[in-house]
């Protein structure tokens, strides 16, 4: 047998033993999702990223540190980008129904591969009352398995608690759902005891 | 050999051509069966989407008072509701999401869209659909099956309901 018939075969083959999943999947509506980040329980891995707000850019020598936070319950936001047209109002509701949602005991922090630049007329735009962070490179992101295929974050939430703990996470944040909003609200009021 | 090696490559393409399906974010197919679900409308009566589905064709938009994109779609929706609203049942469903009834039905006096508005507060036709972006419209032929789904305010509509009805 001459050598590109034997790697011609073996490619074959390699696609063959691909039938079953491909036929799984080929019925199936389901999203396939590889979870990964800080599970429930575990501890949220410490991150600095850089910040804007509506009142302006935060100080490159003071980027937000998650660890800054201990103590307090910490809801983070991945989130695609800002100022899209796609029409999903997450950061909106966030920050109309903050007082519902999350209280003033809460730190809310949204994380997109935005600019802080483009987070500032973002967030002033809308009058977010919380802050947006920058991962560019999607270090974050990744670490916390909210990066999708495009090059942008996956909408995701986590709920970190005063110890540093994740008490809940959302992998697939419906901005749609009003059920994803009360199950958030009631994970933070459980956790912040609010 | 060559001749078995021959039909394993083109067994092996045809389920190479299925490979790109492994990964694929879940979205309502074209063909494939509209949900059923019950909806209320703005005055709390639920309405059972059953009564049009797999009875008429359906066309359904996704939408929201904050949704820039349902605001550039709406004279589509006028002109599509004008043309084929004898045989077609319009409906317009409020997401909700930063929503208030009160907010909805302002909107509904001013931009008059012409749809029959329900008010989804729970989410079941959001989740049902697999709603990613409001000013998604589903349109459903007669048969319950699934005729067209897309997103944006640059949509057309005309061929798809124009296929489905007797037009």
């Amino acid at each position: 047998m001459r050598a590109y018939q034997i790697i011609l075969t073996f490619t074959a083959l390699l696609l063959v033993t691909g039938v079953p999943l491909a036929s799984a999947q080929k019925d199936s509506n389901v999203t396939v999702v590889l979870v990964g980040g800080p599970e429930v329980g575990k501890r949220a891995p410490d991150f600095s990223l850089p910040w804007a707000s509506r009142e302006g850019v935060g100080p490159i020598e003071s980027p937000y540190q998650l660890a800054s936070d201990r103590g307090r319950t910490v809801v983070i936001a991945f989130y695609p980008r800002d100022f899209t047209k796609g029409c999903t109002a997450q950061l909106q509701t966030f920050g109309e129904q903050y007082d519902s949602l999350f209280g003033p005991d809460v730190t809310l922090v949204g994380i997109s591969t935005d600019s802080v630049s483009t987070h500032s007329r973002f967030a002033a735009s809308l009058g977010l009352p919380f802050r947006l962070l920058s991962d560019p490179d999607q270090r974050i992101s990744k670490q916390y398995s909210s990066k999708d295929a495009g090059g942008y974050n996956r909408r995701t939430v986590y709920v970190v608690g005063p110890d540093g703990r994740v008490k809940y996470r959302n992998m697939k944040f419906n901005a749609l759902d009003p059920r994803a909003y009360s199950e958030l609200r009631t994970a933070v009021k459980s956790v912040s005891g609010t | 050999m060559t001749r078995c090696l021959g039909v394993t490559l083109m067994f092996a393409g045809t389920i190479a051509g299925a490979a790109p399906l492994l990964g694929q974010e879940s979205s309502m197919a074209v063909g494939s069966k509209a949900p059923v679900v019950a909806v209320r409308d703005l005055d709390g009566r639920s309405v059972d989407l059953g009564q049009y589905i797999g009875k008429k064709p359906v066309f359904l938009e996704f939408w929201a008072t904050w949704c820039e994109l349902c605001e550039e779609l709406l004279p589509r929706i006028r002109a599509a509701r004008t043309a084929y609203g004898k045989e077609v049942e319009f409906f317009g469903i409020n997401v909700t999401v930063n929503q208030t009834p009160a907010r909805v039905r302002r909107y509904l006096e001013q931009h008059k869209p012409g749809f029959r508005t329900l008010y989804d507060d729970e989410g079941t036709s959001t989740r049902a659909y697999q709603v990613p972006a409001t000013s998604y419209v589903v349109i459903v032929d007669r048969k319950g099956n699934i005729a067209y789904t897309g997103s944006g305010g640059t949509q057309e509509f005309d061929p798809v309901l124009r296929r489905i009805t007797s037009k």
